[in-house]
This record gives C-alpha cells, sequence and structure tokens, in this order.
C-alpha cells in the first residue's frame, strides 16, 4: 500500500484485512490507523490546493471521493476495535471444548453410562479407581506441582416436603510445592452427585438455573422420569461444572470455597409404614484445571486428596410419606362404593327427570 | 353478582314476585353502578333492563297461544316489532363491544404481566405445559419429532400451532390460547341467540364464562383448552346450521386432538334424525320462550318401554346423515392419525393416544381412584378391577345420554361434569371442558341463585379448596395424610355428585330441534 494506493482510491482493497480481522486483529487495526493518518494528510494537501489554480473539477471530485473514503475507514476501524474487543473476551472465558478435548469426555461421567446401563455404587467406585483418566496429568501430581487438597465438606438439606434443596459448601486448599511456578490456570469443580432412588432432579429446571448463570454447567445422567414412583425407576446422577477463575496464578488466596444448592424432588415412595427413609452417599468431587504456558497448555483432571473430610459423621436423610400398606382393603372397597352409589345417584335423577318441568 | 343477580331476575319473568325482584335488581343495579351515571344518561344495564319490560310486556300473551310458539319467533323478529327496543338494542351491542374489549386487555395485560413474573420471581406464572409445548414445536421446526421432548403427550398438530414461537416471539403460544378464549364467548352468544333466548340474557351467560377468572387464567398462563372449546361449540354451531360435514370434519379433528370428546358421539348421532331435518329446508329450532310449554316436549321423549317404538329405532338408525356424520369424522380422525404416525412413528401412538387411554397415575389429584392406584400399583391391575372402575362411568354416560340427547348442550354438559368427575385422573385443567358449556344451559334453568345457586358454587369451591389443603400439606410440608386426602376426593365427588342432581333437577328441558311436520303422513308413522 502506497500514498498513490490510497489517492486513487485503491487503498482500501485491502479491506479483507477487516473483515478476516478475528484472525489479525491488532494488524488491522494498525493499518487502519495508518490509513486515516495518510487519508488526512491528503485531504489537507487537497484542501489546501482548492482556490489556488490547480483547482479543478477532477480534484472536487476526487476531494468528495476522500470524504467517502474516510468515512469508510472510520467505519472499518470500529468494526476492528469491536472485534478485538470480542477476541480478547473470548480469550477470558475457557475455551471449554478445545480444553477437555484433551480429557477426553466434557462431562466426566459420560464414560461410565456408555459402559453401564444403570448406576450402580460399587461399579461406579471401580470407574473412578480406574477409568479417570490422568494422562499427562500425572506427571504434574508425581512432581507435587499440584496437589488439591479437600478441608471440608459441609452439606445440609433445606426445605420441607417434596421439594427441597441439597446445599454442598466445599473448601479445597492448592498446595502444592512449585505452585507459583506453574503457568496461568483456570479451575472448574466439577461435583458428582450421586442421587439415590427415590429422589430425583429436574433436568428442565435444572437448564432454566444454567441459564441464570447459578452453574457454569449441569447435566443430569441415568433415570430421569420425572413422572414414575421409586420402584420403577432407577438411580441418576448430576454432574455439575462450577468456575473458580483465574486467581491462583498470581499470589492470591490457596484455599476456596464454593457454594451450591441443588434443586431436588422426591418420588413417590413405596408403601411402608408412614415415612420411607432416603439416604444420600458422599459426592465425588474432581477438580479441571486448564493451564496454559509455553511448557504445558491443556487440562487436566484432578481428585482432591480426601484426609480429613469424615462424611459418616452426619448423614443426610430424607423422609418422603408414603402410602401405607394395610389401608389397602378398605380405601379400594369404599372407593369403589362410593362411585357405584353416585353413578346410581345420578341415573335415577335423571330416569326421573319429567322433560315436562314447568319453567319457573 | 350483579350480573348473576341479573340473570335470574331475567328468568323469573312474568309472575308478580318477579317484579319486585326486578326492582330490587335493578336497585342494586344503580347502587352498584352509580359511578357510570354520567350526566342524565343511565348506565347500560339499566337501560337494557327498561327495555326488557316493554318487550316482556308485548311477549306476555305469548304462552296462552299455542300457535306464537309453533312459529319461529327469534330475537330479531321481537326487536322489529318494537322500535323502542331497537335502541336498547344499539345499547346493548356497546356493551358486548365494551365486555369484550375489557376482556381482550384484562387478557393482554395478564400475559405481560406472566412475563414479568417469569422473569422477576421463583414462582412461574406460565404453566409447565406451556413450555412444553413451546420446547416441542421448537423441536419440530428444527425437523425433529416432538415427542423428544419428554412429557410432551399431544398430538403433532398442537405443537405445529405454536411453531411461531420459535421464529415469531414465545408469546404467539399464549395469545392464539387467549384469542381462542375470547371465540368461545363469541360462540356462546351465537348459539344463544340463534335458539331465540333474548339479548340480554345472551350478554350475561356470556359473562359468565369471560368474566371467570379460571377462563382467563387458563388461556394466559399457556394451556391449550380454550382451542378445544372453541371447536366443540363450533360443531355445536353448524349442527344447528345443518353445515354436516364441516361439523363432521371438525368433531374428528377435536376427537384426535382431544381423546374425551368422544363421549359426544352418540348423543350426535342420536341428534341427526330424519324428524328433525328436512332435505332443502332448514332445521327449525326451538325457541327459548316456548320453553314453559308442556305439551310441545311430549313427542320428542326417548322412550325405550314400547316394544314398536325400539323396533322402529332400530331399523331407522342408519340415515344418510348419521352415514355421512361417521364416515366423514372417522376418516378424518384416521387420515390425522395416519399421517401423524407415517411421520412420528409409535412415539406418536403411545404418547398422544395410549397414554391418555391407559393412564394410571398413582400420584396425588382430585379423583377418588388416585390412592386406590398408588397402593395397587406394584402389583398389576386385573381387568376385573379395570372394569369396575370402568362400569360407573359407562353407565352413568348411557344414562345421560338416552335421557338428554335431543338437548344437545345440555347433554354434552352433564356428560362431560360426569366424564371429569368419575375420570381416574382428574386435573384443574379439565375444569375448563364444562365451564365452556356452562353458559349454554343456564337460560333454561330453574334455579335460583339465592340460595340453591350460591350454595352449589360454593360447595364445588370449598371442595376443591379443602382437597388442596391437603394437598399442600401433603406436598408441600411432607406431612403423611394421604388418608385425609383421599378423604377429601371423596368429598369432592360428592359435592360434583350433588351440584349434578340439582342441575338435572332444576333443568327445563329444551330440545334443540323441532319435529319438522312431514308432507306425506306414511312416512310420519314409519319413522314415529
Amino acid at each position: 500500500m502506497s500514498f498513490q494506493d490510497l489517492e486513487s482510491g485503491r487503498g482500501l482493497g485491502s479491506r479483507r484485512d477487516y473483515i478476516n480481522g478475528k484472525q489479525d486483529p491488532t494488524q488491522a487495526v494498525a493499518s487502519g490507523i495508518f490509513q486515516i493518518n495518510t487519508a488526512v494528510s491528503t485531504f489537507q494537501r487537497l484542501v489546501n490546493t482548492l482556490g489556488t489554480p490547480k483547482d479543478t473539477p477532477e480534484l472536487r471530485e476526487k476531494l468528495y471521493a476522500m470524504e467517502v473514503q474516510h468515512f469508510q475507514v472510520q467505519l472499518y476501524l470500529a468494526i476492528g476495535f469491536g472485534l478485538i474487543f470480542l477476541v480478547m473476551n473470548s480469550n477470558a472465558m475457557p475455551a471449554t471444548d478445545e480444553e477437555h478435548k484433551f480429557c477426553g469426555e466434557k462431562y466426566v461421567t459420560n464414560t461410565y453410562f456408555k459402559k453401564h446401563d444403570s448406576l450402580i455404587d460399587s461399579q461406579f467406585e471401580e470407574f473412578i479407581a480406574n477409568k479417570i483418566p490422568l494422562g499427562l496429568c500425572k506427571v504434574l501430581l508425581d512432581e507435587r506441582y499440584f496437589m488439591p487438597r479437600l478441608l471440608a465438606v459441609r452439606r445440609n438439606l433445606i426445605g420441607e416436603g417434596s421439594h427441597r434443596q441439597l446445599s454442598s459448601s466445599i473448601r479445597i486448599k492448592m498446595q502444592g510445592e512449585s505452585i507459583s511456578k506453574l503457568p496461568a490456570q483456570s479451575c472448574q469443580i466439577i461435583i458428582v452427585e450421586k442421587l439415590p432412588s427415590g429422589v430425583f432432579a429436574d433436568p428442565f429446571e435444572l437448564q432454566h438455573l444454567l441459564h441464570r448463570g447459578v452453574f457454569t454447567d449441569v447435566t443430569v445422567l441415568g433415570d430421569t422420569n420425572l413422572e414414575l414412583p421409586s420402584f420403577r425407576s432407577n438411580r441418576s446422577v448430576v454432574e455439575i461444572h462450577l468456575d473458580m477463575g483465574y486467581n491462583m496464578s498470581s499470589g492470591g488466596k490457596d484455599e476456596l470455597e464454593v457454594n451450591l444448592r441443588l434443586p431436588l424432588h422426591a418420588r413417590y415412595a413405596p408403601l411402608g409404614h408412614g415415612f420411607s427413609k432416603v439416604e444420600f452417599v458422599q459426592p465425588d468431587l474432581f477438580m479441571r484445571c486448564g493451564f496454559e504456558g509455553k511448557a504445558f497448555n491443556g487440562s487436566c483432571l484432578f481428585m482432591p486428596t480426601n484426609d480429613d473430610v469424615d462424611y459418616k459423621a452426619s448423614p443426610i436423610v430424607w423422609e418422603v410419606p408414603c402410602g401405607i400398606k394395610k389401608h389397602a382393603g378398605v380405601v379400594s372397597a369404599v372407593t369403589f362404593l362410593s362411585a357405584i352409589v353416585s353413578a346410581l345417584l345420578i341415573v335415577s335423577t335423571s330416569i326421573y327427570h319429567s322433560h315436562n318441568t314447568i319453567f319457573q | 353478582m350483579v350480573l348473576r343477580a341479573a340473570i335470574h331476575g331475567q328468568i323469573s319473568v312474568g309472575t308478580s314476585q318477579t317484579e319486585t325482584t326486578m326492582q330490587s335488581t335493578l336497585k342494586l343495579a344503580t347502587m352498584q353502578n352509580a359511578k357510570q351515571i354520567v350526566k342524565n344518561e343511565d348506565p347500560p344495564f339499566i337501560e337494557v333492563a327498561r327495555k326488557h319490560k316493554t318487550t316482556n310486556a308485548t311477549r306476555g300473551k305469548g304462552p296462552d297461544k299455542q300457535q306464537a310458539a309453533n312459529t319461529l319467533v327469534t330475537c330479531n323478529n321481537q326487536n322489529m316489532s318494537n322500535p323502542e327496543a331497537e335502541t336498547g338494542d344499539s345499547n346493548l351491542c356497546e356493551t358486548i363491544k365494551g365486555a369484550a374489549d375489557i376482556e381482550a386487555i384484562l387478557r393482554v395485560f395478564l400475559i405481560l404481566y406472566g412475563e414479568w413474573q417469569d422473569t422477576h420471581m421463583e414462582v412461574r406464572y406460565t404453566d409447565v405445559d406451556y413450555l412444553v409445548f413451546s420446547d416441542a414445536a421448537a423441536l419440530m421446526a428444527s425437523g425433529k419429532a416432538p415427542y423428544e421432548r419428554s412429557t410432551y403427550r399431544y398430538s403433532p398438530l398442537i405443537a405445529a400451532l405454536l411453531l411461531p414461537n420459535s421464529f415469531l416471539h414465545h408469546l404467539w403460544g399464549k395469545f392464539l390460547f387467549s384469542a381462542s378464549d375470547l371465540l368461545v364467548g363469541l360462540f356462546i352468544h351465537t348459539i344463544l341467540k340463534l335458539r331465540g333466548v333474548p339479548e340480554k340474557l345472551c350478554t350475561s351467560s356470556m359473562m359468565v364464562w369471560l368474566f371467570n377468572p379460571f377462563t382467563f387464567t387458563i388461556g394466559t398462563r399457556g394451556n391449550c383448552e380454550p382451542i378445544v372449546c372453541a371447536v366443540i361449540l363450533w360443531i355445536i354451531l353448524c349442527l344447528m346450521n345443518d353445515q354436516l360435514v364441516q361439523a363432521a370434519f371438525w368433531y374428528g379433528l377435536v376427537v384426535h386432538l382431544r381423546i374425551y370428546p368422544i363421549i359426544y358421539a352418540l348423543p350426535i348421532i342420536l341428534v341427526l334424525r330424519p324428524l328433525h331435518f328436512q332435505p332443502s329446508k332448514k332445521p327449525a329450532l326451538v325457541d327459548w320462550s316456548s320453553r314453559k310449554l308442556k305439551s310441545l316436549h311430549g313427542s320428542s321423549k326417548l322412550r325405550f318401554t314400547d316394544l314398536q317404538y325400539i323396533q322402529v329405532f332400530l331399523t331407522s338408525i342408519f340415515n344418510w346423515r348419521r352415514l355421512v356424520f361417521g364416515l366423514v369424522s372417522g376418516s378424518t380422525f384416521f387420515i390425522l392419525t395416519g399421517l401423524c404416525f407415517y411421520f412420528y412413528g409409535w412415539d406418536f401412538l403411545d404418547e398422544a393416544l395410549l397414554y391418555h387411554l391407559t393412564r394410571t397415575d398413582p400420584r396425588h389429584n382430585f379423583s377418588i381412584y388416585f390412592y386406590h392406584i398408588y397402593l395397587h400399583y406394584e402389583q398389576e391391575f386385573s381387568s376385573l378391577e379395570k372394569l369396575i372402575s370402568f362400569l360407573p362411568q359407562f353407565v352413568v354416560q348411557l344414562a345421560l345420554i338416552f335421557r338428554f340427547a335431543y338437548d344437545l348442550p345440555f347433554c354434552f354438559f352433564v356428560q362431560t361434569l360426569t366424564f371429569v368427575a368419575f375420570n381416574k385422573v382428574i386435573t384443574a385443567q379439565y375444569f375448563v371442558w364444562f365451564f365452556c358449556l356452562l353458559p349454554l344451559i343456564l337460560p333454561w334453568s330453574n334455579m335460583k341463585l339465592k340460595w340453591k345457586g350460591i350454595s352449589c358454587i360454593f360447595l364445588w369451591m370449598g371442595g376443591q379448596t379443602h382437597w388442596l389443603m391437603w394437598g399442600y400439606l401433603l406436598e408441600f410440608q411432607g406431612r403423611n395424610v394421604f388418608i385425609q386426602l383421599w378423604i377429601a376426593s371423596l368429598l369432592f365427588l360428592a359435592v360434583n355428585t350433588y351440584v349434578l342432581i340439582n342441575i338435572i333437577h332444576d333443568h327445563a328441558y329444551c330440545p334443540v330441534f323441532k319435529e319438522l311436520n312431514v308432507e306425506k303422513s306414511n312416512k310420519t308413522r314409519k319413522h314415529d
């Protein structure tokens, strides 16, 4: 690009730089600034020739064209800035799909459900112990660069009735010998809640919460039927991802606390003697951290070491009212009897209804 | 309250006692409408009441004459003979338009309020069903089956109706349902007018539907029931106007959309008698003003004691009208079902049709059967049990049909009410099915608002509220109140039965069609 190109109007032929600005926004902006500067000086030069013997109709036309070009350049510059802004924003968000491809599935439990049909605790524990891909991350763990540690997990069931919330508060300490030497990280906590039979999570409700920004990501796997009672349905698993943001590399706090509320609903319990108890098992916790640096680029899945937390101390129990079996005979008899009586009453009224009722 | 008083002011016409009730309702109206009195103008209500008095005077001699009752005297004819009434009529038209405008504005406001509540409050205004429809429509728009959305258990046509939700605006569905709500009001007015009900009574009955809080919340919350109600009323209208094929087509369509209108098949078939319809003549509709006559209804009873009558009935059961209706509606239903099956396979049949026929939901609902189903859910239901639970429903439906078939709107109403009351699953949205038919029978009801009418209304609402209280304790406070909830549902059935018996008892039976005198006397003997 040269001054002559600009004057003859071919300067902005490199519009392609702007439109494909996503690939090179800074260059696009730089060339835009250069063009504006050149256009301004050319414009000044041409304006100065107005009224002088060099003034010709062609000059005026050129001046007019330059005005238009100047406006176009400003427009493209604005687009360029906008694109830069967008690109910077997208760089700020964890690039979930690309990074997680490193570790395989986006959802940890997806791999379990590809092999097994329903949730059985022993199989799931085996899956977690053996099959979770740690890969290159083992290097980080072995070298003790990165050792997240579970400090405390407090869980509570809030609410009454058939619709309650499971609130969890998790504290993790990020420690490691050379943690400050690691490149910038962004971490996500992954909580895998294995729901007992008798309780389910509404996937649509969770999607609604996702849209409101309560979670980063959430999925329900397993039996998600909302209507069947518990003896006709299988267990389900809820996997929740919560972002923890950029606060690790630059000397931020090593302790992180996450609070979470999961809305749950009770299914119709099997028949019993009044109330049926539903007990919750401990959740499985993972951390997925994405590292960006020259030496190491990707994301890893970790399991925080768990020495301090004892779940069995205060188990969480939900009492769901259930039908009482010994009522069955009486209920059926009275139900059918009342249906028959009502039917007979209506039939007799209609038969004895006189079609010649005088309208009063 | 004022409007209902007005209806019964109308109904108790012709006796001295009524003059006093009319005076008292007028006074009540004046007090209530005092704000409306601007300058020297009376509010429309009183203007209309005054007009009724004058027409009453001219009609006062009607019931004494048999001939007057046998001619087709409609509202229009009367008004033309009474010039004073025409001005009253135009005021009434304005009243109707004013009411309709208020209703339309109210519904628009509620839809917009629903939007606000959805975004700002935890508890949503919109019904879950609306979200199900929208999701299913979005799936359909992207070429997939709507049945991928779990709990979508309707015909794909409903999802198709809501396709503009995806590309136009997500409130399209609510506006459509509210518009069909208003359409139902219009149809009620038209049907009553066709049957010769005076203008004011038509309007008051229409208000019973439009101003019913249950009605406007159900449309604005996004339930598709108003569309079904509108179609059923349109079918009645078509039958009254002798548009048989159209009625049959819409009937096939509505049975495809919702299975329950199949209970109306038999009354419609019965009503299509040759005596009601003559070739190249419009069917004559029985006028409202003749409801006081005794002798008119004598021959239109369905007598099943007379053996000869039964024989004649069975031999003439097939006439071309019934065949045409049956064929057109049947083929519409099967074509629609076949098309949906072709596009969506077994998913469609299982979710949209078979689910409703075999639905046994153990979760608590108004039905008396819910606890029985829950207690026996682990075991399979024997066919004997299924038969016993179906038998009361079946017997009652048959009895009502054979007694009231010729008074078509009343038959539909009582059938629907019993169908809902005896069904295995009752949800609140089923109530709209008979609410839309209630205004059609009010002009013929002897039931006074004080105190029978009010007691029926309050008992019915009380039964519902009582059940809801126990339901709340069970679901939101987690107490084991299954037995109490079940007793509450038994009480609700008792209340429904009581209300139904009273309605039947106080109803002045009035067939929709007159029996036309056939030219050849031989035919009269053959066809009864």
